[in-house]
């Protein structure tokens, strides 16, 4: 019983924390929506602007995975496997900061490659504009849909491998018989994830999008609220993003859910592996894999070696490092605590067979991932400002905010794991009559790994916020992702890709650790039963 | 005295109909087709399925308005019965507010799996698995005991082993057992009495 209220109040709070945002525009203007604003051509071009880059990031972030999640799965013998794998979760989790900068030093304007592309084009390369915003949205989510559709890959059930050999089904047939029913769903499923993800983009529209050609709604309610302060029009498109993103996610639920970036070991026997051509054609677009997602990251070693390196001095990320992650901790850890609260509910309705309440109330703990981060922060800012004293307390608001923000990502990867454990244990629970107390006993272990393994993730995701602390932070209390944006602002890129580098070794560092601590504890393989 | 009275239960849009007594004590060995509705009988008995009219009655009291944690019933199910992740002692363990340590012990030597308590549930063959929920499940206090097809994966040794030990308990603790199997042998080795089920039972 307590458990259940204990639910109510965390999703309660979830929803609450949006609806003071709102109210707090709302109390600020008396208009509400400018409704005036949809026949404007001004948001014809951004709402099309939006739809059209997040289309291009999430289908060409797809496509571009499919060919590397299938190396990874018919190439059992490559180097280095595991490491890419968890390249690929920092590089899903990378600070956007982090990537920018990179990104800027390799193809910016004086950029280490820029030469040679200025070369092979045969004009000026600009990286603003739609092009820097795909590289960047292809960058961090092309990654993230490597390991959803090579886990998807590793769901085939062996025994259909070992039929197919057995009917001599081999090449086009193969693809069209196993692989593709097995993919297409997730991939869908994965597309419209990947399209929320940068339909709702900020930072990296913000400084790689160039101008007001390339805007979308979420950067428009940025200028709207800080240039303008023109509250209606902010409203007006914070809630085009709200339907639209909304309503997208509301479809993805009724689908289901990708069971994404878990680490899977399943022993496999009868997979086929590639041969001949098709193996030279897999090995090469793992290396270039390889190669793709580290240039941006070694990118930013030449920055260390400038001489204006030599005057900083490097004490001076002590406190900015302490206080990310103990910002990070606490965002993660309320994060975790409220996800699994969240979830009491949608397990419920899960085990009922309720679908649609089930959908709803996931959609109310998840819509975080939907509501405009911009509307949500300056909203409360706002509505706070006459409450309390925000120089003082706003610390504490940039880690509630980041609780925030994180949460729908908890959810989305606790979740599969509490509804296997009631498909699979409700029953048996009940049956055997276990208090509260038993049964949590009995559920840790399960979670366990899963939530280890989200914890570092939101920890990593909190660690690299700069959108909530642009607005409650302080310069005293200055974050490293808040030091890069202003090393790069004004241009000392050697500060900014050392600052990077830390940040980024922090993260892998966090990663790396508690996969490491899970592959000490994992389980015993099974053996087979008599 | 269990009591089930014009029960009718509602699976797959068939309609499934019981009508028995079991006495306080008796081993009552279920039988019939697939799909007849054994396991469905054992489910709303231990209050996972709701009938659709007519009465579970025990000791004259109704079971019907009870949860599934207030009923006095001990069920094996036919297939999940130990926690994958959790080891085999822990599993054993379970469902007691105190564990009777030395007959879970002593049960487990009884039916030869007593080397295994250390080991996690996926190292076990079937049997293995069986007789470690069977163990459980008939040493829980709960006076009514419904077991679905507990001998199905035992070879023909443990098979006498563990219906021996089977009737032993129950009749030692007083337990009112029904017992769903498809073998004619289990019935006459276990049950005091066999009811056949049809599609109109």
């Amino acid at each position: 019983m307590q458990m259940k209220i204990a639910a109510w109040i965390a999703l309660t709070s979830v929803v609450l924390m949006t609806a003071l945002a709102f109210q707090g525009l709302f109390g600020l203007s008396s208009e509400g929506p400018d409704w005036a604003l949809l026949d404007d051509p001004y948001f014809h071009r951004i709402l099309l602007f939006s739809i059209k880059q997040a289309l291009l990031s999430a289908l060409l972030s797809v496509l571009l995975a499919w060919p590397i999640a299938r190396a990874l799965y018919y190439l059992p013998h490559l180097p280095g496997r595991r490491a890419f794998l968890g390249l690929c979760l920092l590089c899903f989790v990378m600070p956007t900061l982090v990537l920018i900068t990179g990104l800027v030093a390799l193809l910016g304007r004086s950029g280490l490659v820029t030469p040679l592309l200025d070369t092979i084009t045969g004009e000026r390369w600009n990286l603003y504009g739609l092009i820097g915003i795909l590289l960047a949205h292809i960058l961090l989510n092309m990654p993230f849909a490597v390991r959803v559709l090579y886990l998807q890959l590793q769901a085939i059930p062996d025994s259909s491998w070992r039929l197919a050999a057995q009917l001599k089904i081999t090449g086009f047939e193969r693809l069209k018989l196993i692989e593709w029913p097995s993919l297409s769903h997730t991939g869908l499923m994965l597309f419209g994830f990947i399209f929320i993800l940068c339909f709702n983009s900020f930072a990296i529209v913000l400084t790689l999008g160039g101008g007001p050609r390339s805007t979308t709604l979420e950067v428009a309610i940025y200028q709207a609220l800080k240039y303008d302060f023109n509250i209606p029009e902010a409203l007006t498109l914070a809630w085009t993003q709200l339907l639209i993103a909304g309503g997208l996610f509301l479809l993805i639920s009724r689908l289901g859910s990708p069971a994404w970036l878990s680490v899977d070991t399943a022993c496999r026997e009868n997979t086929p592996s590639a041969r001949g051509v098709g193996k030279r054609l897999l090995l090469l677009t793992y290396g270039t894999a390889w190669l793709v997602l580290l240039l941006p990251i070694l990118a930013l070693l030449p920055g260390l070696l400038q001489d204006s390196l030599g005057r900083f001095d490097l004490t001076d990320l002590l406190r900015p490092t302490a206080i990310s992650l103990g910002l990070g901790v606490i965002a993660a850890l309320a994060g975790m605590a409220l996800a699994y609260l969240t979830l009491q509910p949608v397990r419920e309705a899960a085990i009922r067979g309720q679908r649609n309440r089930r959908v709803l109330l996931e959609w109310l703990a998840v819509h975080n991932l939907v509501a405009p981060a911009m509307v949500v922060s300056v909203g409360l800012f706002v509505f706070l400002l006459p409450l309390m004293d925000l120089d003082r307390w706003g610390m504490l608001w940039v880690a509630l905010l980041n609780t925030a923000v994180v949460l729908p990502f908890a959810i989305q990867k606790l979740k599969p794991r509490l509804l296997q454990f009631d498909s699979q244990y409700h029953a048996l629970a009940r049956s055997l009559k276990l208090t509260r107390w038993a049964l949590w006993r009995i559920e840790w272990p399960f979670l366990r790994p899963v939530f280890a393994s989200t914890f570092a993730l939101v920890l990593v995701l909190a660690m690299g916020d700069v959108a909530v602390f642009s607005i409650f932070g302080t310069q005293e209390w200055s974050t490293l992702p808040w030091l890069i944006y202003g090393y790069a602002g004004t241009y000392r890129i050697a500060e900014a890709s050392l600052t990077s580098l830390l940040l980024l070794g922090l993260c892998a560092l966090i990663l790396w650790g508690v996969e490491y601590l899970q592959g000490r504890e994992k389980v015993r393989p099974k053996k087979g039963r008599a | 005295m269990l009591e089930i009275e014009t029960l009718k239960l509602e699976r797959d849009g068939q309609l499934l109909a019981y009508d028995f007594h079991v006495p306080e004590g008796q081993i009552l060995a279920i039988q019939g087709r697939s799909g007849v509705g054994k396991s469905s009988l054992l489910n709303a008995i231990a209050g996972f399925l709701k009938p659709r009219s007519g009465s579970i009655r025990w000791q004259g009291h109704s079971l019907l308005a009870l949860a599934v944690e207030q009923r006095p019933v001990s069920l094996l199910f036919q297939d999940t019965n130990l926690f994958e992740h959790l080891s085999v002692k822990d599993n054993l363990c379970l469902g007691f507010s105190d564990p009777p340590y030395e007959a879970l012990w002593g049960a487990a030597e009884q039916l030869q799996i007593d080397q295994h308590l250390d080991k996690r549930p996926g190292e076990l063959s079937g049997g293995q698995r069986q007789r470690i929920a069977l163990i459980r499940t008939l040493l829980r206090p709960e006076p009514l005991v419904l077991l679905d097809e507990p001998f199905a994966e035992l070879d023909p040794h443990t098979r006498k082993l563990a219906t021996d030990w089977t009737r032993n308990t129950a009749r030692t603790n007083g337990k009112t057992l029904l017992l769903v199997t498809h073998q004619a042998d289990d019935v006459e080795k276990v049950a005091d009495r066999r009811l056949e089920l049809g599609l109109t039972a």
